[in-house]
């Protein structure tokens, strides 16, 4: 009832413009289901929970110049004075911000060095028992840090004894679920698991090891010191405005900069993922575009071509539906041709790019999801001209061109 | 005959408007994608420094034990130890060389007026002015003897100067680095460069430095890096001192080598010092290693061009693919419609060659007016990419060079997609059409 047989003997008296058709939807399909799986990988990453609430936290820095200035006394009056403010939650000095993709990185280990043993990477974050509340996350097994357990470098040659990681670097470092009470090294020196959080990312989360975090009670106060606030989320703006001129206020000689919020910070981090999904967004919008455009353009010449040849078979008889059928069947047959040249296409241009770059593997079901939609398209697009098509009045055929 | 066929070309595509609006689009599409992702490409692969790139090298050396392993490529570290910096800086002979860090300061008057502000300073070497081409406006460069005791002074671009003073001579000028008066001894052209390529450590595109400060500073004064130090083996620092003798790295070095007899000469000094060390118990290697890459191969061993880009270009490459077959289909119907013209033309006695190029110019015409758009689409593409990701201000931006090569893509992608339609067309017989008529 489709007429297949008519149809193709047809296609095959005109086969370039076919080719070109099924060549475009193949290209189409290749890029598209590929660009969509990539879209969907720096989604997926966008959207994983950091385990921070970003929008109530905010970060500073404070670089001073004074010679004579009691560094470690200052920063405890800075904490102290951000601590008193106003919509201030909790404050607190930090050798590195999280999200912000600079920091200490470093491994921790089974067994002291320099002897072999299990290594796992990860990003640490040192400061004192305000460290997790600040940042907004609980532990979910043992303490929270005590204030007996933060130790000050450079006074004397006490160490950090106790740490508090997060889910997933003692997973990896002692196997799932296991991990509290454990002795891990950083170096030489041993560290007692104490706390473990859940969700807690580092100063990489785009990383391999974006997930395995470190916080240890440690303060090693510098003429460079980074602050983390945390505020109610509608006095953040607030509190913000006001952090120059307070931090200055309690000592000239020093420079406060970068007030930026955790939010924004992490945005900045991941700026570079978002422009290449909205490029690819920009590319898959335009190139269903100048497809559809393809399909529409070449079906109205291939009617006008056929013009006489239509009013003909009106004339002998055949429905206005027939003819749509016709122009619509067409399309269907050279779309389907173009969607399993263009699948392989796919598949072939995924693998590629899985070699050469860190692309994650392309799913069959963009493949699908992409050649179904692309088939709804270009049926769309023919259709409008085969409705044209089918008002040709049989009298043409009588008439001459 | 060309400013004939180009008025034949005019009126041929004002006669199809629907399907000349099309063809225009569809190619202005197409170059405007791929000239916004290729301008990027151009930009982030252009020589930052085409005169000299092949006579900079940047020096690694492999400080590592046989078994470490790097992040590199070739397993050898970015950067040196501040023992080597020094001791290669050291070496005679006719070449420049400079070591190197990126470093900081708060900059002020010490008046009541002047707020401090936070300034990445360059710490390197005399040589750096020379080998990188930076113009003094005033001044110069500090003296071997200030360089050696470590003398509190600065080179500053005119940019800093202004911002400091409100003019740009202002040599014998203090300025303070935190609570130490320094004597501006130079001022320099603001220099910079798309690309960092001088330090790719702390990322490709950063700005350039507008302060620099001799090197022997960094003993003097204990100034570190701010940019990354790296440790391959546990080592107890717990002084500045301790990192300054330590086998970590911190250290960029670079060296300018201008002939083949230098560079032979450099790489057997090189090969010496590391024996000599290996005295001292360093370099614990069965074989000892060094790199010295020029300006491009170090761009290209960092990885300067980001892997979304390069996916980005090569999938607007087969979005231009997808332009020219659907242009190509356009055509064909176009050129076929008109064969009964042709026809006529060639019963006149046009011949196949004058039909042919007849079309060609008609292509072209097509191409130019779709590039040209193209270009308004590429800029608006361009516009997009600085807001999304400000760390590309600098980059997406379209030289002469991408201004002139997005019209000359369109006109080469139109006539590849005419090539066909207009030797079909070429090749109409008149007598058939003469008949129908």
């Amino acid at each position: 009832m489709f007429e297949l047989k008519p149809t193709i003997n047809a296609l095959m008296r005109s086969k370039l413009g076919a080719v070109l058709l099924i060549l475009q939807l193949a290209i189409t399909l290749a890029i598209v289901s590929n660009a969509v799986s990539i879209i969907q990988d720096r989604l997926t990453y966008l959207n994983k929970d950091t385990g921070y609430p970003e929008a109530e936290i905010f970060k500073f820095n404070a670089l001073n110049f004074d010679k004579n200035l009691d560094l470690l006394q200052q920063v405890e009056l800075d904490e102290q004075t951000l601590r008193d403010l106003n919509g201030v939650i909790d404050a607190t000095a930090v050798s590195s911000v999280v999200l912000s993709g600079s920091g200490s990185s470093g491994g921790m280990q089974l067994k002291p060095e320099p002897q072999e043993s299990k290594r796992v990477n990860m990003g640490y974050v040192t400061g004192d028992e305000h460290l997790l509340n600040t940042l907004g996350v609980k532990v979910s097994e043992g303490r929270d840090f005590t204030e007996a357990d933060v130790v000050v470098i450079d006074e004397s040659d006490a160490r950090p004894s106790v740490i508090i990681v997060s889910r997933s670097l003692s997973d990896e470092l002692f196997g799932q679920g296991k991990g509290l009470g454990e002795t891990l090294y950083w170096g030489a020196d041993p560290l007692t698991i104490v706390g473990i959080v859940d969700t807690m990312a580092n100063q990489w989360p785009k990383s391999s090891f974006g997930t395995k975090t470190a916080m240890i009670p440690m303060i090693r106060v510098g003429n460079f010191q980074k602050f983390l606030v945390r505020t109610a989320p509608q006095d953040r703006a607030q509190v913000m405005r006001q952090i120059e001129e307070l931090m200055l206020a309690s000592h000239r000689e020093r420079v406060i900069s970068d007030v930026t919020g955790l939010d924004k910070k992490k945005a900045r981090y991941d700026a570079k993922d978002v422009l290449m999904m909205r490029m690819l967004m920009t590319l898959i919008v335009v190139l269903v575009i100048v497809t559809a455009l393809g399909v529409f353009g070449l079906s109205t010449f291939n009617i006008s071509k056929r013009t006489k040849q239509i009013g003909t078979r009106r004339a002998l008889g055949a429905r206005k539906s027939a003819i749509v059928r016709y122009f619509v069947v067409e399309n269907a047959l050279i779309c389907s041709v173009g969607l399993v040249l263009g699948g392989a296409a796919a598949v072939l241009l995924g693998q590629k790019l899985m070699n050469w770059y860190s692309v994650p593997a392309l799913s069959y079901h963009f493949i699908a999801t992409t050649a179904g939609l692309l088939l709804l398209m270009s049926l769309l697009s023919v259709l409008m001209p085969a409705l044209r098509a089918a008002n040709i009045s049989p009298s043409i055929a009588t008439r001459s061109v | 005959m060309f400013i004939h066929y180009i008025d034949l070309a005019w009126r041929s595509l004002r006669q199809t408007p629907l399907v000349t609006f099309l063809m225009i689009l569809a190619i202005a599409i197409g170059i405007g994608v791929t000239m916004t992702t290729l301008s990027v490409y151009h930009m982030m692969s252009m020589d930052p420094i085409p005169h000299k790139s092949e006579r900079l090298f940047s020096l690694q050396l492999q400080t590592m034990d046989d078994g470490e392993t790097w992040l590199t490529p070739d397993d050898i570290p970015y950067q040196l130890t501040y023992t080597d910096a020094i001791n290669l800086d050291a070496f005679p002979g006719d070449y420049l060389s400079a070591p190197m860090l990126r470093s900081g300061f708060s900059v002020h008057l010490n008046t009541a007026s002047s707020k401090p502000f936070i300034e990445n300073t360059r710490v390197t070497g005399r040589d750096f002015f020379t080998m990188f081409d930076l113009t003094f406006l005033h001044g110069n460069v500090w003296t071997e003897e200030q360089e050696r005791d470590a003398a509190p002074v600065v080179v500053i671009d005119e940019e800093m100067a202004k911002q400091l003073f409100g003019k740009t001579d202002v040599v014998g000028e203090s300025v303070f680095l935190g609570e130490r008066r320094h004597e501006v001894v130079g001022v320099t052209q603001k220099w910079r460069p798309t690309i960092k390529f001088y330090d790719l450590n702390n990322g490709s595109f950063g700005k350039a430095e507008r302060m620099f400060a001799p090197f022997s500073h960094v003993k003097a004064y204990d100034v570190d890096t701010w940019g990354n130090t790296n440790g391959w083996k546990f080592e107890e620092t717990r002084d500045f001192n301790d990192k300054m003798n330590s086998e970590m790295l911190w250290v960029q070095f670079w060296v300018q080598l201008d002939t083949p007899q230098q560079r032979q000469a450099y790489g057997d000094m090189l090969m010496a010092y590391m024996q000599q060390q290996q005295k001292l118990g360093r370099f614990n290697r069965e074989t000892l290693q060094y790199s010295l890459q020029d300006v491009n191969a170090w761009m290209n061993y960092n990885d300067v061009i980001s892997e979304d880009n390069k996916i980005l270009v090569g999938l607007s490459f087969m979005f231009l693919a997808v332009c020219v077959a659907n242009i190509l289909g356009l055509l064909l119907a176009k050129f076929m419609r008109r064969a009964p013209d042709v026809g006529v033309r060639r019963a006149l006695g046009a011949s196949k060659r004058q039909v042919f190029y007849q079309h060609l110019v008609e292509v072209g015409v097509l191409g130019l007016l779709g590039g040209s758009l193209g270009v308004l689409f590429a800029q608006l593409g361009l516009l997009g990419v600085r807001q999304t990701y400000n760390y590309y201000a600098g980059l997406a931006n379209m030289d002469w060079m991408m201004l002139l090569s997005a019209p000359a893509l369109a006109i080469s992608a139109c006539i590849l997609a005419g090539l066909y339609p207009a030797w079909l067309v070429c090749r109409t017989t008149p007598a058939t059409h003469l008949k129908v008529q």
